[in-house]
């Protein structure tokens, strides 16, 4: 120190004391100001994976320098322009670790979780273009990751709902999905401040969906009283812009829809206020024969399926079903011990690997004059269908629930129409999540009011939905061509639970 | 008014320098890229076209910033120009705050022009002026500010390939704020210690990454003026931090 006195003049002496308490007293201050940063910081990264884990799963060096300096969403928008180029050019299979790469990057990028969702739900096939049913549960993992990594945006809630719609059949599920999506992060139905569709939390057309999705979970008056909510809110909607003529149109569907609903409640269960669909004094579900016995009933429809193996690996469905035309029976082609929707979660599956060894096949065969009749050849996609145990399950069925308006005239919207002459073959889908309105006495509800046709809401759900099912165990030998199948190889439903 | 003399001086200076408006027509090149990725979803087109002029806007920015302030001392010193400058009634604590003064102006013109060109981009394509994106290329200039600091304070006794070195590398590591923040969290207790090190003293640069939230507006972020003000205040503090240790280290220098 004596020596740096006799070198620097004491002004430089004197600032340097000074300067470096200044320093220790502003490092002090900017790092508290750090940790007041830090929890608010915390809500900018939400969902972020870290980049060693990105890298590590196949982030080329090109895109890693963006992340590196806090570009995450440049990277990841640069690799959602590469994934066009690959939709384009039909490479999907490139398509899904750069999906999983961009959410890591950018867990706010909606519509990557949609279209990636879409992607896995929709697009791996079967040489018949039957999709590949093993990658629905990382599709709805990736969904449910984006939901929570983006509470606010109501398109992946919509997406989740009309997957369960449209594919997988899963009303209930659907149902709780447009709810979320209509209800908004607050609760209330109002959306976030600069999102597309202020000042609602989510689009017209969730509402008429969720309007049709209880429709086909037989809750009537819920359907009716969604209707109602649309109409309502097209109200107002053209209140403000009374010439967009969109907003008419949807106005007028949503009255109509209402309107059918109602018309259809008529015709199907009660004894008045029909119209040309149902002239009879009868209650469509339970309409008479036009001969013999008068008594109302439910309609038989004579079930009489026959599986067979033509070629090793290739079924060949086919059988009688007595209904009108366009009816689909169900098929399902299972492992033994296929656990529907069973995945480990997509943090543990980044490039949404599915069981290989897993075999299922899900197909719909349309009749036609009481007959169906498909063959459904498995053997050409070994890697989707391996066949890899010893024992299979062959479902074939009859569900009215997911069926056409024309055959749910005479059905019901929960099979209170509908019967089979084998008893074995009539199972009765008691869920509590998908009991319906009650709608009609005497068809397998339990206690309690019918609905009266007015009453809204109706919260009562009493109503078991009735359905048609076979069941084959066979084995590997079986697939193989080695034995032939028979009824004898059919076993009892399975209570469903 | 000897410190705005030496930085009027420094900006002259600065803007004659080819390589810094390669950058920036580099980066204003990368900006008015944005339309060409029309061909997606308006959604997506927007998202690209916000992240990518940000991208870029920092991008330049970062390399004009480093180029232009780590000469700024070590070239008065070379052509020794700088006898002449302190042999003039001139404390070397004015040379200095002139050198960062004039460099800070430098990166703001740079900034500036980068961003009003992005917002017009912004405004031709989505039709409205986003003023959202402003947060951004605010908080991308006082980043700069910090970092041009930085770059200053290591001039005073690193050369100018040294000093790029370390202002690029302690730049990223300070971008990784989510990592060391997770670090501070450790079971190891040393791995906690160097987690507080790094993530409390190293300038933090990754506080200043708010792209996430301005490119998707749907991002609902408490007190979110709040984490703006707290950023802009942490920058001035950090930047005078640095500024106060290159006096230091400069008026104890033999030049």
């Amino acid at each position: 120190m004596a020596n740096i006195a006799k070198l620097y003049p004491k002004v430089v002496q004197t600032r340097r004391t000074i300067g470096l308490g200044l320093c220790a007293l502003f490092l002090a201050g900017a790092a508290l100001l750090q940790g007041q940063i830090d929890p608010i910081a915390r809500q900018y990264h939400v969902g972020e994976a870290s980049l060693g884990r990105a890298s590590a799963e196949g982030l080329n060096s090109e895109f890693l320098l963006l992340p590196l300096l806090g570009f995450r969403e440049a990277a990841a928008g640069l690799l959602w322009v590469r994934c066009d180029e690959f939709f384009h050019s039909g490479d999907y299979d490139a398509i899904l670790p750069l999906v999983r790469l961009i959410t890591w990057l950018d867990p706010h990028a909606e519509n990557v979780y949609v279209t990636g969702s879409w992607h896995l739900s929709y697009n791996f096939t079967d040489a018949n273009e039957r999709s590949d049913r093993r990658y629905l549960a990382p599709s709805q993992a990736l969904l449910d990751e984006g939901i929570v990594n983006n509470p606010n945006i109501p398109d992946i809630k919509f997406e989740k709902g009309w997957q369960n719609y449209d594919k997988i059949k899963d009303y209930n599920t659907a149902e709780t999905a447009f709810l979320s999506a209509i209800k908004g992060p607050h609760g209330d139905e109002t959306g976030v401040k600069g999102s597309d569709d202020y000042p609602y939390a989510s689009p017209l057309k969730t509402l008429h969906i969720l309007a049709h999705t209880y429709e086909k979970e037989g809750r009537i008056p819920e359907a009716l009283m969604q209707w109602k909510a649309a109409m309502k809110r097209s109200s107002a909607d053209l209140a403000a812009k009374p010439t967009d003529y969109s907003l008419k149109q949807l106005s007028a569907a949503e009255h109509h829809n209402y309107d059918e609903t109602l018309q259809r409640w008529h015709n199907r269960y009660t004894t008045t206020g029909h119209d040309a669909i149902n002239p009879t004094k009868y209650p469509f579900v339970l309409l008479p024969p036009p001969t013999g016995d008068q008594t109302p009933r439910p309609w038989d429809c004579a079930f009489v399926p026959k599986v067979e193996v033509v070629r090793p690996r290739v079924f060949k469905i086919s059988g009688q079903f007595n209904a009108a035309d366009g009816a689909r029976i169900d098929v399902r082609i299972t492992d033994w011990d296929f656990k529907d929707r069973n995945t480990t979660s997509i943090e543990h599956n980044a490039r949404f690997e599915v069981d290989q060894t897993q075999t299922i096949l899900v197909d719909a065969l349309s009749e036609r004059k009481n007959h169906f009749e498909r063959e459904l050849d498995m053997s050409k996609d070994p890697k989707m269908y391996n066949f890899s145990q010893p024992y299979y399950r062959v479902t074939l069925g009859f569900n009215p629930r997911g069926t056409s308006p024309h055959l749910q005239d005479r059905q019901g919207w929960s099979g209170e129409g509908l019967t089979d002459i084998n008893p074995q073959h009539v199972m009765l889908d008691a869920r509590p999540k998908l009991l319906g309105t009650k709608l009609i006495e005497g068809q397998g509800a339990s206690a309690g009011p019918v609905w009266d046709g007015k009453s809204m809401p109706w919260p009562d759900h009493a109503q078991p939905v009735r359905i048609i099912r076979v069941t084959y165990k066979i084995s590997k030998d079986q697939v193989m061509n080695l034995k032939p199948i028979s009824e004898a190889d059919q076993v009892p439903n399975e209570p469903i639970k | 008014m000897v410190v705005l003399a030496i930085a009027r001086q420094t900006v002259r200076e600065a803007l004659r320098r080819r390589v810094m408006w390669v950058f920036l027509i580099c980066g204003v090149f990368l900006i008015t890229l944005g339309p060409v990725f029309g061909f997606l979803s308006p959604k997506d087109s927007t998202t690209v076209l916000r992240s990518l002029g940000l991208a870029a806007i920092l991008l330049a920015g970062l390399f004009i910033t480093i180029v232009t302030c780590i000469y700024l001392i070590p070239v008065e010193i070379e052509r020794r120009t700088i006898y002449t400058v302190l042999s003039k009634p001139v404390q070397r604590l004015e040379f200095v705050l002139g050198k960062f003064l004039g460099g800070f102006a430098t990166v703001f013109i740079n900034i500036a022009a980068m961003g009003i060109v992005f917002l017009l981009m912004i405004k031709i394509q989505e039709g409205r002026f986003p003023p959202e994106m402003v947060k951004g290329v605010v908080l991308t200039f006082f980043q700069m500010m910090l970092l041009a600091a930085m770059t200053i304070f290591f001039s005073t006794f690193a050369t100018p390939v040294l000093n790029f070195f370390m202002s690029f590398g302690i730049f990223i590591v300070g971008n990784l704020s989510t990592v060391t923040e997770s670090l501070t969290t450790s079971r190891v207790p040393i791995t906690r210690f160097v987690g507080n090190i790094i993530h409390y003293l190293l300038p933090n640069f990754g506080n200043f990454n708010i792209q996430n939230a301005i490119i998707h507006p749907t991002i609902d972020i408490q007190n979110e003026g709040a984490f703006i003000r707290m950023n802009i205040i942490y920058a001035i503090i950090y930047s005078a931090v640095l500024l106060v240790m290159a006096i230091i280290i400069f008026d104890r220098r033999e030049v």
